[in-house]
């Protein structure tokens, strides 16, 4: 049981992939100029990271060594496919914001990076784990961003307009310099939370 | 960098990589040299534009330098607010909003252009692009509705549109005279309307040999020349050269923004090509962009050539050869 | 002068990293020296323009044809995976040398969300062939010009003092925003005349 927390919070916390590993960075700031965005990119990555983890894990002693790389990318493109339609159908006017995002999921190093080194070594219950949590990690760092991005840039949350009428919203923070200078500074945060520093 | 113990502090150095000073004129004075160099501009705003003007200025100045001292404290590095180069961007970056901006964007702007553009890569030498001029575009992408469109006109309380939008045909209005736009007596941001104030500065940097001539030569040059040919109604070699190089901020950028030690070419040719490079792109926008000015765009994109134009004008090290992997 | 427009567009004002955020993971790894990131741009020109020829043809006589358009991820990404190996192996075959140069960059670009970014792109804007080849060499060229002016800045501050905690990611993604901003400057250009 507490390997599953481990491997949960490994996602979340400590291998964050957008705040702490820095990888797939492009949706993270290409969708974030609203938080409805964010969410749902978000929740189009947790599904696609957990099914392809949990089939490619189930699968993992029969797909042969050699040409595993292509079949975790025929796995990962058909979950993307499905994400990529059922988004169109549940949330037609978000899907079309999000544009090329949803279908380049499929390029996405995350859910390859943990196809590769996780799903393909683990259990399916791991596997499964793994995939909710560093989904789970990617939605909380895309809402975090686009949290900063939308009350400054757009003086709201989640389309709700929380700050005074008299706050005159800085446009450029929806714009691609505010994206990021702002991840610039939380990664920087963070690192400075954490005592962790970068070579130049 | 693998251990920062490996680098002497900041203090311990006298001579940092960029600007690459003679003994002894130290940074120090090169900085309050090109404030100096700004008081006659700073006098003519004063005088258009109102006390509004001095108040604006008087922030921007203010807002550089203590955020240069709080920035540098929270770093554990030694304040070096004493070299005047906070001053001189808070200066700029007052100098390129209008007299009717609210103080917190002028606060805001000076926070971004020192706190991110310039410490957050190392300080004084170490920035790759304009603070001030970056700082500008940032507020103009943020806050549109402050620095584009009408612009307090001189002497009233009006507001009114720029000469260039109205050579650009993007806003209504007579063109003021030559003597008005020589004088300044024309609608724009604080610091650019007078060319006269900016040319007595900028030939003062020249003769003081705080600044080399090939920069503002080559890059109003060039835009006379562009402007000439192409920026006319009635065909190629029908422009105005003389209103284009009079109006907007081009002697702001050319004289004062161009020949920043930090973000311009230390070569004499890369000065030369840097110059014709930011009139290329200033005429480029003016003509055919979606801005009426490009004087400020035009320094940026060039700024991200420096790196560039320094190879190619790098002298050779004699016996040195480069030897290919 | 739609194919300028579209040279334009895709080089200066939609500029892959400053306005679209495609190809990022390769713009913020393979940029720390300029001779590096020149390779791996001449690498994604080659690729993305090929891929923008392959996956137009691809989509109008299979997928069109057949009516297996919702297929389009899953057929682009093994094509343009195809694709990479195949010139790996041609290079390899006919270039040595330039497969020296190129080669180690190769297998990076199957995963480089520009080169399908540029395929489903082109077919969302519904250009036909050669526009869709020109906008992947443009956006390409758009790509690379970004990744070597980043690679000369960050070369300079190699000895900078940086705050230690924004060394790394943090400070190149701040360099990236201050150039965006640069760029704005091209916002607008020829509209009117062009566009």
């Amino acid at each position: 049981m507490k390997k599953l927390w481990d491997t949960f919070f490994n996602g979340i916390i400590n291998e964050n992939p957008t705040l702490r590993l820095v990888i797939g960075m492009c949706a993270p700031l290409a969708v974030t100029t609203a938080v409805a965005n964010g969410f749902w990119m978000g929740i189009a990555v947790i599904f696609v990271l957990t099914a392809s983890n949990i089939l490619i894990s189930a699968l993992r002693k029969i797909i042969p060594e050699q040409i595993r790389i292509p079949i975790f990318v025929v796995i990962i493109a058909t979950f993307t496919t499905v994400a990529d339609l059922s988004l169109k159908a549940i949330q037609p006017d978000i899907h079309a914001k999000l544009g090329v995002f949803v279908p380049l999921i499929v390029v996405n190093c995350i859910i390859f990076a943990r196809a590769e080194a996780f799903a393909s070594k683990n259990n399916v219950l791991l596997s499964t784990v793994d995939g909710l949590g560093m989904g789970l990690g990617f939605t909380l760092a895309l809402i975090v961003l686009a949290t900063i991005r939308e009350l400054l840039g757009n003086g709201s949350w989640w389309g709700i307009k929380l700050l005074p009428a008299s706050f005159e919203p800085a446009i450029v923070m929806i714009l691609p310099p505010g994206a990021f200078v702002t991840l610039g500074y939380l990664l920087g945060g963070l690192n400075l939370l954490t005592g962790k520093t970068g070579e130049n | 960098m693998a251990d920062k113990n490996f680098l002497p502090n900041q203090g311990e150095l006298l001579v940092s990589s960029s600007p690459h000073i003679r003994a002894k004129e130290t940074v120090d004075w090169l900085m309050w040299q090109v404030v100096i160099a700004l008081l006659p501009a700073v006098v003519i705003s004063v005088y258009f534009f109102g006390f509004r003007s001095l108040f604006i200025m008087m922030v921007g100045v203010a807002s550089a330098v203590i955020t240069e001292a709080i920035v540098q404290k929270a770093l554990g590095k030694a304040i070096t607010i004493s070299d005047g180069s906070a001053v001189v961007t808070g200066l700029l970056l007052a100098f390129n909003v209008p007299a009717t901006a609210p103080w917190w964007l002028v606060v805001i702007g000076s926070v971004f252009a020192i706190a991110v553009v310039k410490q957050t890569f190392g300080g004084l030498g170490y920035n790759f692009i304009n603070p001030a001029l970056t700082a500008r575009a940032f507020l103009l992408a943020a806050w549109p509705q402050y620095l584009a469109g009408n612009f307090p006109l001189p002497l009233d309380s009006i507001t009114g549109a720029t000469p260039l939008a109205i050579l650009k045909g993007t806003a209504a209005g007579t063109l003021p005279s030559y003597m008005d736009l020589f004088l300044g007596n024309v609608g724009g941001v604080l610091g650019e309307t007078s060319a006269l104030a900016l040319l007595v500065g900028g030939l003062y940097l020249i003769w003081q040999k705080v600044i080399d001539w090939r920069t503002p030569a080559a890059f109003i040059g060039t835009v006379a020349v562009l402007t000439w040919v192409f920026g006319g109604r009635g065909g190629l070699f029908t422009g105005d050269p003389l209103y284009h190089i009079l109006a907007g901020g081009l002697m702001l950028g050319a004289f004062f923004m161009a020949t920043d030690y930090v973000t311009s070419p230390v070569t004499p040719k890369g000065r030369l090509i840097f110059g014709v490079g930011c009139g290329v792109i200033t005429v480029l926008i003016r003509l055919w962009g979606g801005y009426p000015e490009g004087v400020s765009y035009s320094i940026l994109l060039m700024n991200l050539l420096v790196p560039f134009i320094e190879r190619w004008t790098a002298p050779r090290v004699y016996g040195v050869q480069t030897v290919r992997a | 002068m739609h194919y300028l427009a579209i040279i334009i567009g895709g080089v200066l004002i939609n500029n892959y990293i400053f306005s679209r955020f495609l190809g990022l993971c390769p713009f913020l790894g393979v940029s720390k020296q300029v001779e590096t990131a020149t390779g791996m741009s001449l690498a994604v020109i080659f690729v993305m323009t090929m891929a923008s020829a392959a996956t137009w043809i691809v989509n109008k006589y299979l997928l069109v044809q057949y009516e297996l358009q919702y297929m389009q991820t899953i057929v682009f990404i093994l094509v343009i995976a195809a694709l990479v190996q195949f010139v790996e192996m041609v290079i390899l075959k006919t270039s040595p040398v330039l497969y020296q140069s190129l080669g180690i960059y190769l297998p990076l670009i199957t995963t480089n969300c520009a080169v399908l970014g540029v395929a489903l792109l082109n077919i969302s804007e519904e250009y036909n062939f050669l526009e869709s080849v020109i906008n992947g060499m443009a956006s390409a060229i758009g790509w690379s010009l970004a990744i070597i002016l980043f690679a000369g800045i960050r070369e300079r501050w190699a000895f900078a003092e940086i705050p230690p905690s924004m060394r790394g990611f943090p400070i190149a993604l701040v360099a990236t925003g201050l150039m965006s901003i640069a760029f704005f400057g091209f916002q607008g250009l020829f509209r009117g005349i062009l566009f």
